[in-house]
């Protein structure tokens, strides 16, 4: 297993082989507060890196989450349609939102270390 | 707008120091939540009592004349002489084609003899409103040294009066002049949430205070706009800009209760031959509850369709309702809709199946005369 890599649109990704595991970070969930829908990819989809990939609702608004890499989603967490709060409970383990299988590993390269990206929220 | 231009309300540091995350509103910088988060404040409210700080709004305070009363009613359709004094009347600032200019809640009070008519209305509409205050009204006062707090929620009436002396007949919509530290302080049975309440217009200086009095109680907790947004919507009420706006008149807006009816034919007010001729016509549009089939979430500005794809309509407000735990949305339809049709929401180019619900959706709990 690897160490998380983060995005500048607040995704953090951990790689198991060529799967990706997907989902907001702390800071993310913490700024959209009561998260309380996610409306899931559908699982085959083909997506580029920095697309828009689903939606996550909170109280507040609607917010888009992006696809960190090239890839095809395998598998969304259905436990999110039931309680998408627990995104609010759990941002970076049980509140993970897609698994992606990954077509060019080395653009993981391109994504931010937890340091980098405490750096960039400090910014 | 940028951040610079946005006006702090009086108690901001108090709120900052309450951790109260802030959101850009009608001009001014508001708490739209506090630690709790929205869905703890809303059901807070439901259950026990939130606190708000709704210093934004506009207040004013018009001398009672005669002069004054045949200015107003040229936009208000209210018979100002004949309300009777220390009960608000919700009510409306309209143009001449009976568009909302905005939404008021009007009465007459008594202050040391003198008598007034306090208007509490829409920060988003002091400038316009303002306007026309001054080109049209005598002897007033803009209010610029009061804060406006409303306390919501089941629990309200036992925390206020341990403060503050309250008249136990007091009940929705009575609106008293109480002193408070040798001050004056204006008091209604009222608010935005569907909840038994109160809003307090109270001096600055002795504001702060006054709310660390009520938020020591241990069910009372600090509410932010985020939250009041959600209650309103759950209790079905309208809101200036989402619902009411200067297109929209208040009969198309369902709110034709809220009209003196014998206003309507009274050359005076500035709109009378089209409300006259409105309240007797069908209307061309309706307001409607909505909520979704399936899960999504509904929200202002999303457009409704029909079976065949065609435009009927257009949700104003859309929101996650705590109490029903699930989105819940207020619009407009053309009301030539075949009511067997189902009914769809473009949500992100997607048609999604919608339902229509009746307005309110959680029933108001006002504490109304026995």
């Amino acid at each position: 297993m690897s160490e998380k890599k983060y995005t500048e649109e607040h995704e953090w990704v951990k790689l198991e082989g060529d799967t990706a595991i997907v989902g907001i970070t702390n800071h993310a969930q913490e700024s959209l507060g009561d998260i309380v829908f996610v409306d899931l990819p559908a699982v085959g989809k083909e997506v580029k890196a920095k697309e828009e990939l689903c939606v996550i609702e909170s109280v507040k608004a609607a917010s888009d989450i992006y696809s960190p890499l090239d890839g095809e989603v395998l598998e969304v967490n259905e436990n999110l349609s039931n309680d998408a709060s627990i995104v609010n409970q759990d941002a970076e383990n049980e509140g993970w939102i897609f698994k992606l299988k990954v077509s060019d590993i080395s653009q993981v390269n391109h994504l931010m270390t937890l340091d980098q990206y405490k750096e960039f929220l400090d910014k | 707008m940028t951040e610079e231009a946005l006006q702090n309300i009086y108690l901001n540091n108090f709120h900052k120091n309450n951790n109260a995350k802030f959101v850009p509103f009608a001009g001014y910088n508001m708490p739209i939540n506090y630690k709790h988060g929205i869905i703890n404040e809303h059901i807070r409210v439901r259950t026990h009592a939130g606190l708000f700080d709704v210093s934004h709004m506009g207040q004013i305070l018009i001398s009672l004349t005669n002069e004054n009363i045949h200015a107003l009613e040229v936009y208000i359709p209210l018979d100002i002489k004949l309300l009777q004094f220390n009960k608000c009347n919700y009510s409306f600032i309209l143009n001449s084609h009976g568009g909302v200019v905005d939404d008021i809640m009007l009465s007459k009070i008594k202050i040391e003899d003198e008598e007034f008519i306090y208007i509490v209305y829409n920060a988003s509409r002091k400038k316009v409103l303002n306007k026309i205050f001054k080109k049209t009204i005598l002897n007033y006062k803009i209010i610029q040294d009061r804060c406006l707090i409303a306390l919501q929620g089941p629990d309200s009436f036992s925390v206020i009066n341990s403060i503050l002396n309250l008249s136990s007949s007091m009940k929705f919509l009575d609106i008293e002049i109480l002193e408070y530290e040798n001050t004056k302080v204006f008091i209604s049975r009222s608010g935005y949430t569907g909840e038994d309440g109160f809003e307090i217009s109270i001096l600055d200086n002795i504001a702060e205070n006054f709310v660390k009095k009520i938020i020591q109680n241990e069910n009372t907790i600090l509410c932010g706009l985020g939250c009041r947004d959600s209650l309103r919507m759950e209790a079905g009420l309208s809101l200036y800009g989402n619902e009411l706006n200067e297109e929209i008149n208040p009969i198309q807006a369902g709110l034709s209760w809220a009209l003196d009816k014998s206003r309507l034919n009274d050359k005076n007010l500035n709109c009378f031959h089209v409300l006259s001729k409105e309240i007797n016509t069908s209307q061309s549009i309706k307001k409607i509850g909505l909520s979704p089939v399936n899960k999504s979430m509904l929200r202002a500005q999303m457009t409704l369709h029909n079976e065949n794809n065609k435009k009927i309509g257009k949700i104003t407000s859309g929101c996650y309702s705590p109490i029903l735990k699930k989105s819940i949305a207020i619009g407009y339809i053309n009301k030539t809709l075949d009511m067997s049709e189902k009914l769809y929401v473009n949500i992100r180019d997607k048609l999604e199946e919608i339902q229509i619900e009746k307005i309110p959706f959680v029933k108001k709990n006002y504490k109304k005369g026995d």
